[in-house]
């Protein structure tokens, strides 16, 4: 007998797994999705927040530029505040880029995407760091910034509205079968150890780029390519639309602006496993030198950070068979390919076109169920209100900003002053077990995200994880340096001009002030394993980072 | 404009050094290039916590310990300095600290053990009075206080931290919250906000009240954080301990720090009750040399240019935060000389992966003569007449050995006396 029993087992919590428990809760049928690190951990979290309107897959991918317009569309209606309606512009900086315009220009007009060239002088005018280089310039209103976390998050918090499960922190190490029916998935709590098996009638396999890995432990393939792509944030937007370059889809050919952030990306590097991502000072000087072609400041605003995120591309030309189709993603049903009936993999794919990959596989899986109720997630919002503003995000007019008529409000207390999150931000995920570090914590609310990265929150989170969780002094002041740590690894990597003086005041208030490193080599044991990371990084992925490390 | 000494800083090297020059009867000009590392990184004065960056146990008489560290380690600012400097410029900083309206108190050969805000044992060597009843050496029990709506001290974290760490598990560490009165826990008030209010007498009556009341054990000592007033701290203190009827001791908190703005406010102040003249916000980004000597340096301010001349120069610039050097992706290089400090292939060289251990980039900076003179890499001065103090010395870190004060006061004190005799 299994601890636990559903109907589907969702493996995997980034865009692509949410959108699926989802779509599964809102057709009625239970499910619980389990993850080895946290929500938003690995690919979705990790992408450069772009909503594609389609225009950089217009000329190359026509079918995933479609997508694109009509899941983009969607995604407006359904996920307002998380979305951000900046537009966007594609830009021609050299001789090549301008021969690059006849072919977007038509690919924009077969996708249906709009697009209109503008003069660069009206262009300046609405950007005005736009750079000399740039010659041409068109405008593309739906790109968009997409908020990757609370992207999933509203997933999820939606699902789990009418049932759905979430376990974080969850592995899979190994499924039941009956015959050739899957008949269950053996789990591990990534952080405790602890073992646990879920009974069930069907797996949607949705780890993206771990896909071949969840699907060896049915002796099945799943050819995924991981791809390494690096993005560095600048603590400045420099631009309120997003910016393209006009070219062939290459490195370092975008900047989006976000929230108060500007995110230059990217590269593409094959990687022999999706957890090692090596930053090389190459990437990042290249991000920003070919950053600099499209916008001025990109050289002088400050670096906050750099990370790097892994694509999930599928190599369809090995996959002919067994899958339900579109150009960009696939639904691998491994019943019909494999003989292995109730597990389906769904590959390949971008957050923007989330939903309707989600939509794909679980009107797939519903079927094989005898359920007959179509998809309902491209009408309802994300918060299941037509009318209110979604409430996982609080804009800063919550924060006492004085009313342009009438009475002021009084300021509130924030809690991370960079990123305007307010204590009862963070309060309701202090309660959620799905919630395990103040890396959790970061991803659902943006506390310590900002320019000081967590120097000042990271005590504050700390204070509440003993005050508003009953953890012990111990746990909560390693859970403290474990949230700095993972802020400093992208830090180091755009350590000049500010970053120097910011980390002085880091290291002032934690190893001065309150003198941590002290409280961590006298009174602690070594750190819990994988903490802060996502889950543990496997022995032999651990072994190559090693070596790939310079 | 011309004058006797320049000194060039704003941090705690910056003072001692034109307070010894003021003191020796010279006419030191201070310029301050901006926004000081008091603020954040100061509360009390740490002459050596720890014999190295990595050991865990703390140094109990750091006089001895800084002898050893010199006798080590003779490239290190301290042997730079010399012991002398150390002591004489204790001293001085004590009786300016009196002088000055500061009650504070300590000795060379001996560290006190104070709680912090997480509640980590930290040995500080000089330190203002109203924290030193936290000395864990003593024996009665600790009950860190907050309150209701206020982020930057957690007594629960400070508690369940400390009766870890504390010797003797048998003693008491307990925590306790009150409401502010008249103070909505839902309304932003920073540490400087309840500073302000504790000054007032009925505010302050108030809260002691309530913590008499919290507080069960009557033994106790209070430890809160560093709110008790801004500008009369000495006066709050003191009636606050009546009021409680216990020992109460301040633990520094994030910034902005009201330890670091009470040190800052009244120093700065005093020079300029003084007669020092002060030249505000003007940082120094060239040196014109010529024949081996500094001939002036270069200002910005508000928009334009402006050359001091003088006798000699210290550079009392204490670390990044005060502008010691600027650094590019590859190079770093100081804002005087413009001289290549450190290249690196990649930023990353910079930085431990951890943040928790010593950075490299914080032992950055020039290489020193015996007299603190810049000089180059063949050990030839710079400029015959410019002398170093705080973090522009290669080998700069107080960070991980908890000795900040003690190396300011040391180099600030020993560039005086180099450029008086230049």
């Amino acid at each position: 007998m299994p601890d636990t029993s559903t109907g589907v087992v969702v493996i995997g919590g980034g865009s692509t797994g949410a959108g699926v428990l989802r779509d599964l809760a809102m057709r009625g049928i239970d499910a619980i999705l389990i993850e080895k690190g946290d929500l938003a951990s690995g690919t979705t979290g990790r992408s450069h927040g772009l909503l594609h309107s389609g225009g950089r897959y217009c000329v190359n991918d026509l079918a995933a530029a479609i997508e694109c317009v009509e899941e983009g569309r969607i995604l407006r209606r359904i996920a307002r505040t998380t979305v951000e309606d900046t537009g966007g512009y594609f830009v021609s900086v050299s001789e090549e880029d301008e021969a690059w315009e006849p072919r977007f220009v038509e690919g924009c007009r077969k996708a249906g995407i709009t697009c209109e060239r503008i003069s660069v002088e009206e262009a300046r005018r609405r950007e005005p760091a736009l750079s000399k280089q740039v010659r041409t310039v068109f405008w593309i209103p739906e790109d968009g910034h997409l908020d990757p976390f609370y992207l999933v998050v509203g997933n999820v918090e939606s699902a789990r509205r009418r049932g759905g499960q979430v376990r974080t922190y969850t592995e899979v190490i190994g499924f039941t079968r009956n015959g050739n029916r899957v008949s269950g998935v053996l789990t591990r709590d990534a952080m405790t150890g602890e073992e646990t098996s879920i009974g069930c009638q069907a797996v949607i396999n949705a780890t993206g780029a771990w896909s071949g890995f969840v699907a060896r432990l049915l002796d099945v393939e799943v050819k995924v390519v991981p791809v390494k792509g690096v993005m560095v944030i600048l603590s400045r937007r420099l631009a309120h639309a997003a910016i393209n370059r006009c070219h062939k889809p290459g490195d370092g050919d975008i900047v989006v602006p976000g929230l108060s952030v500007a995110i230059l990306g990217t590269t593409a590097v094959k990687v022999p496993h999706p957890e090692v991502l090596p930053i090389e000072w190459d990437e990042v000087q290249m991000l920003i030198d070919e950053g600099a072609k499209m916008l001025d400041g990109v050289t002088t605003a400050r670096a906050m950070r750099a990370y790097a995120g892994v694509r999930p591309l599928y190599d369809l030309g090995a996959e002919a068979e067994g899958r339900e189709m579109s150009r960009n993603f696939a639904v691998i049903d491994h019943e019909e390919r494999d003989g292995i009936a109730g597990f389906t993999s769904i590959v390949g794919g971008k957050v923007t076109t989330y939903r309707l990959m989600a939509e794909r596989v679980t009107d797939l899986v519903a079927r094989r169920l005898g359920v007959s109720t179509k998809s309902t997630t491209a009408e309802v919002p994300l918060n299941d209100r037509e009318d209110e503003l979604d409430q996982l995000r609080h804009r800063p007019a919550h924060l006492g900003v004085p009313k342009p008529h009438g009475e002021e409000v009084a300021l509130q207390p924030l809690l991370c002053e960079c990123e305007l999150v307010r204590p009862q931000d963070v309060e309701p995920w202090m309660k959620d077990p799905a919630v395990r570090t103040l890396e959790d914590v970061r991803r659902r609310t943006r506390s310590g995200m900002g320019p000081c990265q967590a120097a000042i929150c990271s005590y504050r989170l700390a204070g509440r994880l003993v005050t508003d969780r009953g953890v012990d002094g111990r746990t909560a002041t390693r859970a403290m340096a474990d949230f700095l740590e993972t802020r400093w690894r992208g830090v180091r990597h755009v350590f000049w001009g500010s970053q120097l003086r910011q980390a002085q005041v880091t290291t002032g208030v934690h190893l001065e002030l309150f003198n941590v490193d002290r409280q961590l080599t006298k009174y602690f044991p070594p750190p819990l394993a994988g903490e802060g990371q996502g889950g543990g990084v496997p022995a032999e992925a651990a072994e190559v980072e090693a070596v790939g490390q310079p | 404009m011309r004058f006797d000494i320049a000194v060039v800083g704003s941090g705690l090297s910056a003072l001692i050094a034109t307070r010894t020059l003021q003191r020796a009867g010279r006419k030191p000009v201070l310029i301050w290039p901006g926004l000081s590392s008091l603020y954040f990184l100061y509360a009390t004065v740490d002459v050596l916590g720890y014999a190295n960056p990595t050991t865990a146990e703390a140094v109990e008489d750091p006089v001895s310990g800084v002898r050893q560290l010199i006798a080590d380690h003779p490239e290190h600012p301290y042997a730079r300095a010399g012991l002398p400097a150390l002591q004489n410029g204790s001293s001085l900083l004590l009786d300016w600290l009196r002088e000055a309206g500061f009650n504070w108190q300590g000795t060379l050969d001996r560290n006190l053990l104070l709680p912090t805000a997480t509640g980590t044992p930290k040995p500080s060597c000089l330190v203002p009075t109203s924290m030193a009843a936290g000395d864990l050496h003593r024996n009665e029990p600790i009950v860190f206080c907050g309150f209701d709506g206020y982020q930057d001290f957690i007594p629960e974290l400070a508690a369940a931290n400390l009766s870890h760490g504390w010797n003797g598990g048998s003693r008491n560490v307990g925590a306790v919250r009150v409401p502010l009165p008249g103070v909505k826990p839902d309304r932003l008030f920073t540490s400087i906000d309840i500073a302000r209010s504790m000054e007032d007498a009925t505010f302050r009556r108030d809260v002691a009240e309530r913590l008499r009341h919290a507080v069960k054990d009557d033994r106790a000592r209070l430890g809160l954080p560093a709110v008790l007033g801004l500008t009369h701290d000495t006066d709050v203190h003191v009636e606050f301990e009546k009021e409680t009827g216990h020992p109460v001791f301040e633990i520094p908190t994030v910034p902005p720090s009201v330890l670091g703005l009470r040190l800052f406010d009244r120093l700065r102040r005093h020079l300029q009750e003084t007669g020092i003249e002060m030249i505000w916000a003007a940082p120094a980004h060239e040196a014109e040399v010529a024949n081996g000597r500094c001939l002036r340096i270069h200002l910005k301010s508000a928009g334009r240019e402006q050359p001091v001349e003088a006798k000699a120069y210290i550079l009392a610039l204490e670390d990044a935060v005060d502008g010691a050097w600027r650094a590019g992706a590859h190079t770093v290089r100081d804002p005087f000389f413009h001289q290549v400090l450190a290249q690196h292939a990649t930023p990353g060289e910079r930085t431990d992966e951890s943040l928790f251990a010593p950075q490299p980039f914080a032992a950055i900076g020039y290489p020193v003569s015996d007299r603190l003179q810049p000089t180059h890499q063949d050990g030839h001065p710079l400029a015959s007449n410019v002398f170093l103090a705080g973090g522009g010395i290669a080998g700069y870190d107080p960070t991980g050995i908890k000795a900040r004060g003690g190396m300011a006061i040391a180099t600030g004190y020993r560039a005086a006396q180099e450029a008086m005799a230049a």
